[in-house]
Protein backbone atom coordinates (compact mmCIF):
# COMPACT_ATOMS: atom_id res chain seq x y z
CA UNK A 1 0.00 0.00 0.00
CA UNK A 2 2.83 2.51 1.00
CA UNK A 3 6.06 3.41 -0.90
CA UNK A 4 8.11 5.94 1.30
CA UNK A 5 10.80 8.24 0.00
CA UNK A 6 13.04 10.33 2.39
CA UNK A 7 16.21 12.67 1.90
CA UNK A 8 18.44 14.72 3.79
CA UNK A 9 20.84 17.25 2.95
CA UNK A 10 22.77 18.77 5.42
CA UNK A 11 22.40 22.79 5.49
CA UNK A 12 25.22 25.22 3.65
CA UNK A 13 25.61 26.78 7.54
CA UNK A 14 26.65 23.22 8.98
CA UNK A 15 28.71 22.53 5.65
CA UNK A 16 30.52 25.95 6.55
CA UNK A 17 31.53 24.76 9.91
CA UNK A 18 32.69 21.25 8.98
CA UNK A 19 29.40 20.38 11.09
CA UNK A 20 27.15 17.26 10.51
CA UNK A 21 23.47 17.72 9.79
CA UNK A 22 20.89 17.54 12.47
CA UNK A 23 17.84 16.44 10.94
CA UNK A 24 16.79 12.37 11.05
CA UNK A 25 13.77 10.34 9.86
CA UNK A 26 12.82 6.70 10.15
CA UNK A 27 10.15 5.24 8.80
CA UNK A 28 8.45 2.01 9.64
CA UNK A 29 5.79 -0.22 7.51
CA UNK A 30 4.28 -2.92 9.22
CA UNK A 31 0.85 -5.00 7.32
CA UNK A 32 0.06 -1.93 6.05
CA UNK A 33 0.31 0.57 8.84
CA UNK A 34 2.82 3.15 7.97
CA UNK A 35 4.89 5.05 10.87
CA UNK A 36 6.74 7.82 9.75
CA UNK A 37 9.43 10.89 11.93
CA UNK A 38 11.45 13.43 11.28
CA UNK A 39 13.12 14.98 13.74
CA UNK A 40 15.41 18.05 13.79
CA UNK A 41 18.34 18.63 16.16
CA UNK A 42 18.58 22.18 17.94
CA UNK A 43 21.45 24.27 16.43
CA UNK A 44 22.62 25.33 19.56
CA UNK A 45 22.49 21.75 21.58
CA UNK A 46 25.64 20.08 21.20
CA UNK A 47 24.43 17.04 21.11
CA UNK A 48 21.26 17.87 18.77
CA UNK A 49 21.86 15.13 15.78
CA UNK A 50 22.45 12.65 18.52
CA UNK A 51 18.61 13.62 20.00
CA UNK A 52 17.57 13.77 16.48
CA UNK A 53 19.05 10.10 15.38
CA UNK A 54 17.81 8.93 18.69
CA UNK A 55 14.43 10.14 18.43
CA UNK A 56 13.33 9.65 14.99
CA UNK A 57 14.40 5.66 14.99
CA UNK A 58 12.90 5.14 18.90
CA UNK A 59 9.66 6.98 18.08
CA UNK A 60 8.97 4.92 14.81
CA UNK A 61 10.01 1.41 15.92
CA UNK A 62 8.26 1.71 19.56
CA UNK A 63 5.16 2.91 17.76
CA UNK A 64 5.30 0.40 15.38
CA UNK A 65 5.71 -2.44 17.53
CA UNK A 66 3.17 -1.12 19.89
CA UNK A 67 0.67 -0.88 17.59
CA UNK A 68 1.61 -3.97 15.74
CA UNK A 69 1.72 -6.15 19.07
CA UNK A 70 -1.90 -7.20 19.69
CA UNK A 71 -3.08 -6.02 16.09
CA UNK A 72 -4.30 -3.16 18.49
CA UNK A 73 -4.79 -0.51 15.68
CA UNK A 74 -8.26 -1.48 14.25
CA UNK A 75 -9.57 -1.18 17.99
CA UNK A 76 -8.22 1.48 18.38
CA UNK A 77 -9.91 3.09 15.03
CA UNK A 78 -13.37 1.52 16.23
CA UNK A 79 -13.33 3.64 19.22
CA UNK A 80 -12.39 6.82 17.64
CA UNK A 81 -9.14 8.92 17.60
CA UNK A 82 -9.01 9.20 21.54
CA UNK A 83 -6.91 5.99 22.07
CA UNK A 84 -4.61 6.45 18.96
CA UNK A 85 -3.61 9.91 20.40
CA UNK A 86 -2.93 8.33 23.92
CA UNK A 87 -0.75 5.39 22.10
CA UNK A 88 0.86 8.46 20.30
CA UNK A 89 1.51 10.07 23.52
CA UNK A 90 3.04 7.71 25.69
CA UNK A 91 5.20 6.41 23.14
CA UNK A 92 6.88 9.62 23.02
CA UNK A 93 6.94 10.04 27.17
CA UNK A 94 8.59 6.13 26.80
CA UNK A 95 11.09 7.69 24.16
CA UNK A 96 11.96 10.56 25.64
CA UNK A 97 12.22 9.11 29.07
CA UNK A 98 14.90 6.68 27.72
CA UNK A 99 16.86 9.99 26.28
CA UNK A 100 16.80 11.09 29.41
CA UNK A 101 18.55 7.67 30.85
CA UNK A 102 20.92 7.89 27.79
CA UNK A 103 22.14 12.02 28.59
CA UNK A 104 22.49 10.85 32.48
CA UNK A 105 24.57 7.57 31.94
CA UNK A 106 26.60 10.36 29.32
CA UNK A 107 26.99 12.76 31.76
CA UNK A 108 25.25 15.84 29.24
CA UNK A 109 22.23 17.80 30.19
CA UNK A 110 19.19 16.35 28.83
CA UNK A 111 18.42 19.81 26.77
CA UNK A 112 22.16 19.18 25.06
CA UNK A 113 19.77 16.62 23.26
CA UNK A 114 16.88 19.26 22.00
CA UNK A 115 15.00 17.95 19.31
CA UNK A 116 11.79 18.71 17.30
CA UNK A 117 9.68 16.07 16.28
CA UNK A 118 6.77 15.84 13.39
CA UNK A 119 5.47 12.40 12.36
CA UNK A 120 2.64 10.51 11.72
CA UNK A 121 0.44 7.12 11.98
CA UNK A 122 -1.37 6.38 9.23
CA UNK A 123 -3.07 2.89 8.35
CA UNK A 124 -5.96 2.63 5.62
CA UNK A 125 -8.53 2.99 8.36
CA UNK A 126 -6.97 6.30 9.48
CA UNK A 127 -4.86 7.72 11.91
CA UNK A 128 -2.74 10.89 13.48
CA UNK A 129 -0.37 13.38 12.94
CA UNK A 130 2.31 14.34 15.89
CA UNK A 131 3.94 17.26 16.03
CA UNK A 132 6.58 19.27 18.53
CA UNK A 133 8.11 22.71 17.30
CA UNK A 134 8.27 23.63 13.87
CA UNK A 135 8.75 21.39 10.77
CA UNK A 136 5.52 20.29 8.87
CA UNK A 137 3.37 17.73 7.98
CA UNK A 138 0.83 18.23 4.93
CA UNK A 139 -1.42 15.48 3.59
CA UNK A 140 -2.86 15.60 0.54
CA UNK A 141 -5.28 13.77 -1.03
CA UNK A 142 -5.80 12.64 -4.78
CA UNK A 143 -8.51 15.29 -5.18
CA UNK A 144 -5.76 18.16 -4.16
CA UNK A 145 -7.49 18.86 -0.21
CA UNK A 146 -4.76 19.30 2.26
CA UNK A 147 -4.66 18.30 6.33
CA UNK A 148 -1.83 20.51 7.67
CA UNK A 149 0.29 20.48 11.29
CA UNK A 150 2.23 23.55 10.93
CA UNK A 151 4.86 24.87 12.59
CA UNK A 152 4.74 25.73 15.91
CA UNK A 153 7.18 29.03 17.00
CA UNK A 154 7.28 32.06 19.24
CA UNK A 155 6.21 35.28 17.87
CA UNK A 156 9.39 36.23 15.77
CA UNK A 157 10.06 33.18 14.29
CA UNK A 158 13.44 31.98 15.71
CA UNK A 159 11.99 29.93 18.82
CA UNK A 160 10.81 26.61 18.71
CA UNK A 161 10.06 23.81 21.04
CA UNK A 162 11.33 20.46 21.72
CA UNK A 163 10.92 17.12 22.78
CA UNK A 164 13.26 17.09 25.40
CA UNK A 165 11.65 20.40 27.08
CA UNK A 166 9.79 19.94 30.15
CA UNK A 167 7.03 20.66 29.37
CA UNK A 168 7.01 19.12 26.08
CA UNK A 169 2.82 17.57 26.57
CA UNK A 170 1.80 21.34 26.71
CA UNK A 171 3.41 21.39 22.88
CA UNK A 172 2.24 18.30 21.77
CA UNK A 173 -0.19 18.75 19.06
CA UNK A 174 -1.73 15.75 17.43
CA UNK A 175 -4.03 15.84 14.22
CA UNK A 176 -6.55 13.37 13.55
CA UNK A 177 -6.36 11.75 9.82
CA UNK A 178 -9.31 10.36 7.89
CA UNK A 179 -8.35 7.19 5.74
CA UNK A 180 -5.66 7.43 3.50
CA UNK A 181 -7.17 7.10 -0.25
CA UNK A 182 -5.29 5.98 -3.37
CA UNK A 183 -3.41 8.91 -5.13
CA UNK A 184 -2.84 10.53 -1.25
CA UNK A 185 0.77 11.46 0.00
CA UNK A 186 1.73 11.99 3.13
CA UNK A 187 4.60 14.50 3.39
CA UNK A 188 6.74 15.54 6.74
CA UNK A 189 9.44 17.72 6.26
CA UNK A 190 12.14 19.92 8.69
CA UNK A 191 12.18 23.88 8.56
CA UNK A 192 14.71 23.97 6.17
CA UNK A 193 12.62 22.52 3.52
CA UNK A 194 9.26 24.20 4.31
CA UNK A 195 9.91 27.49 2.28
CA UNK A 196 9.92 25.96 -1.08
CA UNK A 197 8.20 22.50 -0.62
CA UNK A 198 5.15 24.51 1.29
CA UNK A 199 2.81 27.26 -0.34
CA UNK A 200 2.83 30.87 0.43
CA UNK A 201 -0.62 30.64 2.31
CA UNK A 202 0.80 27.79 4.35
CA UNK A 203 -2.19 25.96 3.44
CA UNK A 204 -0.55 23.14 1.83
CA UNK A 205 2.27 21.77 -0.70
CA UNK A 206 3.24 24.32 -3.16
CA UNK A 207 2.10 22.67 -5.94
CA UNK A 208 4.94 24.09 -8.89
CA UNK A 209 6.93 22.30 -6.40
CA UNK A 210 5.35 18.65 -5.36
CA UNK A 211 3.75 17.67 -8.57
CA UNK A 212 6.53 17.34 -10.73
CA UNK A 213 8.22 15.24 -7.46
CA UNK A 214 5.15 13.18 -6.70
CA UNK A 215 5.01 12.12 -10.69
CA UNK A 216 8.72 11.43 -10.61
CA UNK A 217 8.97 9.59 -7.50
CA UNK A 218 5.21 7.12 -8.17
CA UNK A 219 7.05 5.84 -11.07
CA UNK A 220 10.57 5.65 -9.95
CA UNK A 221 12.41 2.88 -7.40
CA UNK A 222 13.36 3.78 -3.76
CA UNK A 223 16.97 3.43 -4.14
CA UNK A 224 16.69 6.01 -7.24
CA UNK A 225 13.86 8.00 -5.72
CA UNK A 226 15.99 8.60 -2.79
CA UNK A 227 19.08 9.63 -4.21
CA UNK A 228 16.83 12.07 -6.78
CA UNK A 229 15.06 13.53 -3.91
CA UNK A 230 18.21 14.10 -2.22
CA UNK A 231 19.64 15.39 -5.07
CA UNK A 232 16.92 18.16 -5.38
CA UNK A 233 17.22 19.03 -1.54
CA UNK A 234 21.06 19.55 -2.04
CA UNK A 235 20.52 21.62 -5.45
CA UNK A 236 22.46 25.20 -5.58
CA UNK A 237 18.47 26.94 -5.91
CA UNK A 238 17.49 24.67 -2.66
CA UNK A 239 20.64 26.00 -0.77
CA UNK A 240 20.13 29.47 -2.12
CA UNK A 241 16.28 29.61 -0.33
CA UNK A 242 17.16 27.98 2.76
CA UNK A 243 20.88 27.64 4.39
CA UNK A 244 19.32 25.02 7.10
CA UNK A 245 19.58 21.29 6.98
CA UNK A 246 16.67 19.82 4.72
CA UNK A 247 14.69 16.57 5.45
CA UNK A 248 11.78 15.21 2.84
CA UNK A 249 10.13 12.70 3.93
CA UNK A 250 7.29 11.43 1.69
CA UNK A 251 5.27 8.44 1.46
CA UNK A 252 2.61 7.52 -1.43
CA UNK A 253 -0.69 5.11 -1.57
CA UNK A 254 -0.34 2.79 -4.03
CA UNK B 1 22.45 8.51 -14.58
CA UNK B 2 18.87 10.16 -14.65
CA UNK B 3 18.35 11.06 -10.44
CA UNK B 4 17.59 14.65 -11.70
CA UNK B 5 14.05 14.98 -10.89
CA UNK B 6 12.44 17.49 -14.11
CA UNK B 7 10.67 20.62 -13.92
CA UNK B 8 10.75 21.52 -10.26
CA UNK B 9 10.38 25.12 -9.09
CA UNK B 10 12.17 25.86 -6.25
CA UNK B 11 10.83 29.52 -5.01
CA UNK B 12 10.98 30.93 -1.57
CA UNK B 13 7.60 31.17 -0.47
CA UNK B 14 8.81 31.85 3.42
CA UNK B 15 9.31 35.54 3.23
CA UNK B 16 8.24 37.84 6.06
CA UNK B 17 4.96 40.27 5.37
CA UNK B 18 4.87 43.23 6.64
CA UNK B 19 1.54 44.82 7.14
CA UNK B 20 0.25 48.00 6.08
CA UNK B 21 -2.87 49.69 7.68
CA UNK B 22 -3.95 53.11 6.15
CA UNK B 23 -6.57 54.84 8.22
CA UNK B 24 -8.05 57.48 6.32
CA UNK B 25 -10.04 60.54 7.02
CA UNK B 26 -13.17 61.22 4.58
CA UNK B 27 -15.21 63.52 6.37
CA UNK B 28 -16.56 66.18 4.43
CA UNK B 29 -13.94 68.66 4.69
CA UNK B 30 -11.80 66.47 2.50
CA UNK B 31 -14.07 67.62 -0.43
CA UNK B 32 -12.13 71.07 -0.01
CA UNK B 33 -9.46 71.74 -2.62
CA UNK B 34 -9.79 68.35 -4.18
CA UNK B 35 -8.29 66.58 -0.97
CA UNK B 36 -10.36 63.43 -1.70
CA UNK B 37 -9.09 63.14 -5.58
CA UNK B 38 -5.80 63.91 -4.49
CA UNK B 39 -5.95 60.96 -1.73
CA UNK B 40 -7.55 58.79 -4.23
CA UNK B 41 -4.74 59.44 -6.55
CA UNK B 42 -2.13 58.60 -3.85
CA UNK B 43 -3.57 55.43 -3.27
CA UNK B 44 -3.06 54.67 -6.96
CA UNK B 45 0.73 55.73 -6.67
CA UNK B 46 1.04 54.17 -3.59
CA UNK B 47 -0.37 50.37 -5.41
CA UNK B 48 1.79 51.08 -8.59
CA UNK B 49 5.14 51.66 -6.97
CA UNK B 50 4.54 48.60 -4.39
CA UNK B 51 3.77 46.11 -7.28
CA UNK B 52 6.81 47.79 -8.98
CA UNK B 53 9.13 46.35 -6.30
CA UNK B 54 8.95 42.06 -6.69
CA UNK B 55 10.00 42.02 -3.21
CA UNK B 56 7.65 45.01 -1.95
CA UNK B 57 5.05 43.01 -4.22
CA UNK B 58 5.19 39.78 -2.63
CA UNK B 59 5.81 40.85 1.25
CA UNK B 60 3.56 43.88 1.29
CA UNK B 61 -0.11 43.64 2.96
CA UNK B 62 -2.46 46.06 2.77
CA UNK B 63 -5.80 47.24 4.53
CA UNK B 64 -7.25 50.00 4.00
CA UNK B 65 -9.94 51.80 6.78
CA UNK B 66 -11.89 54.93 5.69
CA UNK B 67 -13.84 57.18 8.52
CA UNK B 68 -16.66 59.54 7.40
CA UNK B 69 -19.70 59.65 6.44
CA UNK B 70 -22.30 59.23 9.13
CA UNK B 71 -20.07 58.94 11.92
CA UNK B 72 -18.90 55.51 10.26
CA UNK B 73 -15.55 53.60 9.84
CA UNK B 74 -15.84 51.09 6.72
CA UNK B 75 -12.69 48.43 6.58
CA UNK B 76 -12.32 49.11 2.73
CA UNK B 77 -11.87 44.87 1.77
CA UNK B 78 -9.70 42.70 3.23
CA UNK B 79 -6.08 42.56 4.01
CA UNK B 80 -4.35 41.65 0.53
CA UNK B 81 -1.19 40.96 -0.61
CA UNK B 82 0.81 44.10 -2.39
CA UNK B 83 0.84 43.21 -5.84
CA UNK B 84 -3.13 42.30 -5.94
CA UNK B 85 -3.96 45.62 -4.04
CA UNK B 86 -6.50 47.64 -6.26
CA UNK B 87 -7.27 51.18 -4.44
CA UNK B 88 -10.80 51.51 -3.59
CA UNK B 89 -12.82 54.65 -4.46
CA UNK B 90 -13.07 56.98 -1.74
CA UNK B 91 -15.72 59.44 -0.98
CA UNK B 92 -15.63 62.34 1.36
CA UNK B 93 -18.89 62.85 3.48
CA UNK B 94 -19.54 63.23 7.09
CA UNK B 95 -17.80 63.24 10.37
CA UNK B 96 -14.63 62.61 11.71
CA UNK B 97 -14.56 59.68 13.57
CA UNK B 98 -10.80 59.59 14.53
CA UNK B 99 -10.99 57.31 17.94
CA UNK B 100 -13.05 54.75 16.65
CA UNK B 101 -11.75 54.32 13.33
CA UNK B 102 -7.65 53.96 15.15
CA UNK B 103 -9.55 51.68 17.16
CA UNK B 104 -10.59 49.71 14.06
CA UNK B 105 -7.17 49.50 13.15
CA UNK B 106 -5.94 48.40 16.49
CA UNK B 107 -8.50 45.20 16.45
CA UNK B 108 -7.77 44.81 12.47
CA UNK B 109 -3.68 44.61 12.97
CA UNK B 110 -4.29 42.30 15.92
CA UNK B 111 -6.47 39.52 14.31
CA UNK B 112 -4.08 40.18 10.91
CA UNK B 113 -0.81 39.26 13.10
CA UNK B 114 -2.99 36.09 14.88
CA UNK B 115 -4.36 34.77 11.52
CA UNK B 116 -0.73 34.78 9.98
CA UNK B 117 0.90 33.28 13.76
CA UNK B 118 -1.77 30.52 13.30
CA UNK B 119 -0.74 29.64 9.65
CA UNK B 120 2.98 29.92 10.50
CA UNK B 121 3.86 32.97 8.13
CA UNK B 122 6.43 35.15 9.36
CA UNK B 123 5.78 38.84 9.78
CA UNK B 124 7.33 42.42 10.19
CA UNK B 125 6.27 44.64 12.92
CA UNK B 126 2.81 46.47 11.00
CA UNK B 127 2.98 50.22 10.74
CA UNK B 128 -0.21 51.98 11.14
CA UNK B 129 -0.94 55.03 8.65
CA UNK B 130 -3.35 57.88 9.99
CA UNK B 131 -4.50 60.85 7.66
CA UNK B 132 -6.46 63.31 8.97
CA UNK B 133 -7.57 66.73 7.86
CA UNK B 134 -9.53 67.49 10.74
CA UNK B 135 -10.68 67.34 14.73
CA UNK B 136 -11.64 63.74 15.92
CA UNK B 137 -15.80 64.24 16.90
CA UNK B 138 -15.78 60.66 18.80
CA UNK B 139 -14.08 60.32 21.86
CA UNK B 140 -10.53 59.62 21.16
CA UNK B 141 -8.11 60.18 23.87
CA UNK B 142 -8.36 56.24 25.60
CA UNK B 143 -7.68 54.83 22.06
CA UNK B 144 -4.83 57.20 21.62
CA UNK B 145 -3.36 56.03 24.71
CA UNK B 146 -4.02 52.46 23.42
CA UNK B 147 -2.03 53.32 20.20
CA UNK B 148 1.17 54.60 22.08
CA UNK B 149 1.44 51.82 24.82
CA UNK B 150 1.09 49.30 21.63
CA UNK B 151 4.12 50.86 20.08
CA UNK B 152 5.97 51.27 23.35
CA UNK B 153 5.20 47.02 23.02
CA UNK B 154 6.49 46.59 19.73
CA UNK B 155 3.46 45.41 18.54
CA UNK B 156 3.02 48.42 15.83
CA UNK B 157 4.31 51.51 14.01
CA UNK B 158 1.98 54.64 14.24
CA UNK B 159 2.14 57.00 11.69
CA UNK B 160 0.09 60.35 12.28
CA UNK B 161 -0.16 62.66 9.58
CA UNK B 162 -1.99 65.97 9.40
CA UNK B 163 -3.39 67.02 6.02
CA UNK B 164 -3.70 71.17 5.61
CA UNK B 165 -3.86 73.58 8.30
CA UNK B 166 -7.20 72.56 10.23
CA UNK B 167 -5.74 69.90 11.10
CA UNK B 168 -5.06 68.83 14.78
CA UNK B 169 -1.50 68.31 15.17
CA UNK B 170 -1.59 68.31 19.03
CA UNK B 171 -4.69 65.58 18.76
CA UNK B 172 -2.88 63.69 15.94
CA UNK B 173 0.28 63.38 18.19
CA UNK B 174 -1.10 62.05 21.17
CA UNK B 175 -1.49 58.99 18.58
CA UNK B 176 2.35 58.06 18.23
CA UNK B 177 5.11 58.29 20.71
CA UNK B 178 6.75 60.20 17.59
CA UNK B 179 4.21 62.70 17.20
CA UNK B 180 2.56 64.12 14.35
CA UNK B 181 3.77 65.34 11.03
CA UNK B 182 2.01 67.61 8.77
CA UNK B 183 1.40 67.14 5.37
CA UNK B 184 3.69 69.72 3.01
CA UNK B 185 0.90 71.66 0.99
CA UNK B 186 -0.69 68.68 -0.76
CA UNK B 187 1.52 66.39 -1.49
CA UNK B 188 0.18 62.90 -1.22
CA UNK B 189 1.30 61.71 -4.04
CA UNK B 190 4.78 62.09 -2.66
CA UNK B 191 3.66 61.00 0.71
CA UNK B 192 2.38 57.86 -0.59
CA UNK B 193 5.48 57.61 -2.83
CA UNK B 194 8.17 57.93 0.54
CA UNK B 195 5.33 55.07 2.01
CA UNK B 196 5.61 52.72 -0.74
CA UNK B 197 9.78 53.18 -0.54
CA UNK B 198 9.49 52.60 2.94
CA UNK B 199 7.47 49.05 2.68
CA UNK B 200 10.43 48.67 -0.03
CA UNK B 201 12.93 48.87 2.50
CA UNK B 202 11.09 47.07 5.68
CA UNK B 203 11.02 44.05 3.19
CA UNK B 204 14.30 43.31 2.60
CA UNK B 205 15.50 44.13 6.27
CA UNK B 206 16.92 41.32 8.16
CA UNK B 207 14.40 39.25 10.54
CA UNK B 208 14.63 41.01 14.27
CA UNK B 209 16.77 44.35 12.59
CA UNK B 210 15.90 47.92 12.63
CA UNK B 211 15.38 49.54 9.62
CA UNK B 212 16.52 53.26 8.49
CA UNK B 213 13.88 55.12 6.60
CA UNK B 214 14.16 57.51 3.97
CA UNK B 215 14.26 61.37 5.09
CA UNK B 216 10.68 62.77 4.60
CA UNK B 217 11.31 65.93 3.83
CA UNK B 218 9.86 64.75 -0.01
CA UNK B 219 6.74 65.50 1.63
CA UNK B 220 6.64 66.83 5.09
CA UNK B 221 5.86 70.11 6.30
CA UNK B 222 9.21 70.36 8.76
CA UNK B 223 8.50 73.33 11.02
CA UNK B 224 5.52 73.84 13.07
Amino acid sequence: MWRVFSASATGQRNVDQGAAGQDASHCRVTDEVLVAVVCDGAGSAREGRTGANFVAHALAEQLSGTLDAGRHLLDLQAEGGARLEGVVRDAIGAVRGRLGELADASGIALPEYSCTLVGCVAAPGGGCLFHIGDGFAIVQSASGESVLSRPENGEYADETYFVTDENWKEHLRLTPLGAPGRGSVIGLMSDGTAPFAVDRARSGFFRPFIDPVAAYLREAAVPTGNEALRNLLESPRASEISSDDKTLLLAFVL
Amino acid sequence: MNTVIPDVALIDNSDERAPLALVLDCSGSMQEDNKIQLLNDGLKALAADLKADPVAARCGRVLVISFGGDGNVEIMGDWTDAMDFAPPQLLAGGLTPLGAAMRCALDEVESQKSQMRTAGVPYKRPIIMLLSDGEPTDDWRAVAAECKSAETAHKVNIMAIGIGDAANKDTLGHFSNKGALNLSGLKFKELFIWLSRSIRAVSRAPAGGTVQLNPVDSWAQLST
